[in-house]
């Protein structure tokens, strides 16, 4: 029985192809398996709360009464020195029934709903001081005005509050902020600062449990 | 011996034995058929020999000129008055060249402001070979630079000037054909220095640059001093004669040297993987204070660099990720780009590179396929930027157990378009904008410890902040994974999982 060379060549290469391939397939499933161990592996605690990413990334500062009574507010600080402005939880406009219904940002002598800020150098945008009215929430018994709180250009405010007033109510200190402000010099910072509290002193300013 | 066949002194080169060689004979025939005395004009106001070839030939100006000595170039362009030469008390050693300031006459000052000099063009190329190898580069070909004080310029204008004034009417005066002073260098040396360096001459990617410098102030040479140039104008106005032989001063110092060498940068590619959350991509400096314990182009930059020998490097990648999220999986293509590197490492060399980086004892970076590559470079690296797909894995916690809806509504999800404004934590430095993205697919694998958490897989365009995805980042993306649960998100960790480019 006499093998025939040529065929005999093909079907072992066949068979050499095919465990190549099973090699590259074990190659790629170790890969993949090399990949999952590492990714498995670095997983530490998993705590029940973990902190949020707003408590992770951001300072918290509150002023209390600023210029009228009842009127808080926060001002979370990032790291890279943007300040979100927003209604802190004992503002009196949450103690009206029913709750913010509505929300106006033509306020003062332009409506800071149509900022257009472009670029990199923030162009055109508004220049405020902490007293410079930021917006009016309106409850079912009053309307109150919101303030800036820190001195800088107003980068963004948060239009979404305008078709969806009740953000205000429900998470006022996430989807719920009012403002992106960045204060222009480090000096300006340090002098705001000394008007604002820490979370701690405001949690024992007010007796609120948070 | 009879007497025609012994060359009388006026007539022949004048070796001593009496043989001539070609090119000598061609230097020394175009010598005698100078205007003899446009030529003892200039030698006389301080013009060196080679520099009267230049500017009074009609015969190209060429190599055959570099093998001859100036003394030897200089008796053949006296005319036969050999007792006045004798005579002439100045040795013309001594002097610089008032219109070359001393390149063409292979003399300068070196570091050490002592004169060198060379006779001829082959002892001038050994000298400069002499300080091109104390560089220290590896090469195999060369492109030559040379650059001399715009003074030189001057001069030459100067002494074109007084000829013309004095030689115009003879017609022969030709300002148009004259071979810079540059030009002429390379001319006489470039031959000789590519057999010295054993080196070829092109436009390479290796420089080798001979600047020269004015030895100080004093030695302007023939160039005019500002009142000279103000009384000659006015002196042109009224009608009168220009440039004398008193405008001239003569020149002591010849011009420094430097020789510099430089090679165009190179480049390295590779992959590189990151497996610690606290190394940065690229060197993270915060008020004088290292952000992350080290960085990706530190520990891979810093390896190479000493292995090429060069002055600096660079690290380009594909893309970026955050300080506190590893690059695992297929890695992420990067580039190293060496400026001036005296020598390019082997293969081998590379490759012990990347086992010494992989083997360290620390494991914060890992690299792969370490290689050199040529002018490609920059076609693989856009490969990598914002056509293409990238890959995650996120531990995510949700506020409310996760359910097996859940897991179906996401993995429902295919190229889901999202809207992210820009971040709060880049909004600082980069322009306020909303970014649409696509997240290609999602995939979520249950947490054994508990129901709250969950790992996701995602693939999404290039340019999608994960982080803010899974968090919603105050509302600003939409959608996010919480709006997508119905609950609070937050993100704890990521991993990049695969970086896809063209070739894999």
């Amino acid at each position: 029985m006499a093998k025939n060379p040529e065929t005999d060549d093909t079907m072992e290469t066949t068979k050499q192809n095919q465990s190549e391939e099973e090699v590259e397939h074990s190659d790629e499933q170790k890969q993949e398996d090399e990949l999952r161990s590492l990714l498995l592996s670095d997983i530490g605690d998993l705590p029940l709360s973990p902190p949020s990413a707003t408590q992770v990334n951001f300072v918290s500062y509150f002023i209390t009464d600023f210029t009228k009574p009842g009127h808080d507010q926060y001002i979370y600080r990032h790291a890279n020195g943007l300040c979100v402005i927003g209604l802190a939880p004992t503002h009196i406009a949450f103690k009206d029934e029913g709750g913010i219904t509505n929300i106006d940002f033509n306020v003062g002598k332009s409506d800071r709903s149509v900022l257009k800020v472009s670029g990199k150098r923030k162009k055109n945008a508004m220049r405020s001081e902490s007293n410079t009215a930021l917006c009016k929430v309106s409850t079912a018994k009053d309307s109150y005005i919101v303030r800036c709180c820190v001195k800088g250009s107003l980068l963004e405010v948060n239009e979404r509050l305008i078709k969806q007033p009740q953000l205000l109510n429900s998470s006022a200190d996430r989807e719920g902020y009012i403002a992106i402000i960045m204060p222009t010099r480090p000096a300006d910072w340090t002098k705001n600062k000394e008007s604002l509290i820490t979370l701690e002193e405001y949690k024992a300013k007010k007796e609120v449990s948070l | 011996m009879s007497d025609e066949a012994k060359p009388s002194p006026g007539d022949s080169p004048g070796l001593s034995n009496g043989l001539v060689s070609d090119s000598d004979r061609r230097v020394y025939q175009a010598a005698r058929s100078l205007h003899p005395s446009a030529v003892k004009d200039l030698l006389s106001l301080g013009v060196c020999e080679r520099c009267v070839f230049r500017l009074v030939s009609v015969e190209p100006f060429d190599f055959d000129l570099s093998s001859v000595s100036a003394s030897t170039l200089r008796r053949w362009l006296d005319s036969g008055d050999d007792e006045e030469a004798a005579a002439s008390s100045e040795p013309s050693c001594s002097r610089v060249c008032i219109v070359c300031l001393g390149v063409l006459q292979f003399v300068f000052s070196d570091a050490r402001q002592t004169m060198v000099r060379s006779d001829c063009g082959s002892d001038y190329a050994a000298r400069i070979t002499d300080l091109v190898k104390q560089e220290g580069h590896e090469f195999d070909s060369f492109g030559l630079e040379v650059s001399v004080p715009s003074t030189v310029m001057e001069n030459e204008s100067s002494v074109l000037l007084y000829l013309k004034g004095k030689y115009n009417s003879e017609g022969w005066v030709q300002s148009e054909k004259i071979i810079s002073v540059k030009d002429a260098l390379k001319v006489l040396v470039l031959e000789s220095l590519k057999a010295s360096l054993g080196a070829k001459s092109d436009s390479s990617s290796f420089h080798i640059r001979l600047t020269y410098s004015k030895a100080s102030d004093g030695a302007q040479g023939a160039s005019e001093t500002t009142h000279e140039r103000k009384k000659r104008k006015t002196d042109e106005e009224n009608g009168s004669t220009c440039m004398s032989e008193n405008s001239f001063q003569k020149v002591y110092e010849p011009c420094s040297l430097s020789v510099h060498c430089n090679k165009m940068p190179i480049f390295f590619s590779g992959r590189y993987f990151k497996y610690s959350r606290n190394v940065s991509q690229t060197r993270w400096i915060i008020d004088d204070e290292r952000m992350g314990e080290a960085s990706v182009e530190e520990l891979i930059g810093g390896n190479i660099l000493p292995a090429c020998l060069g002055d600096s490097y660079k690290f380009h990648a594909a893309g970026r990720e955050d300080i506190d999220v590893r690059m695992l999986g297929s890695g992420r293509p990067f580039l190293i780009e060496v400026q001036n590197a005296r020598k390019c490492p082997s293969q081998q060399s590379l490759t012990e590179i990347e086992e010494k980086i992989n083997n360290s004892e620390k494991k914060l970076v890992g690299v792969k396929d370490l290689k050199f590559i040529g002018s490609q470079c920059w076609a693989m690296m856009r490969e990598g930027e914002a056509e293409k797909q990238k890959q995650y894995a996120a531990l995510v916690w949700m506020a409310r157990p996760l359910e097996e809806k859940d897991i179906d509504s996401i993995s429902s999800l295919k190229e889901l378009k999202i809207l992210q404004k820009t971040p709060v934590r880049v909004l600082h430095r980069r322009s306020p904008l909303e970014r649409e993205r696509t997240i290609h697919w999602m995939k979520v694998e249950k947490m054994k410890g508990s129901s709250n958490y969950f790992l996701l897989h995602l693939c999404t365009q290039a340019g999608t902040y994960i982080k803010e995805f899974v968090h919603g980042d105050l509302g600003r993306t939409s959608p996010s994974m919480g709006s997508i649960l119905g609950c609070r998100a937050e993100i704890i960790q990521l991993d990049v999982t695969d970086v896809k480019m063209g070739d894999s």
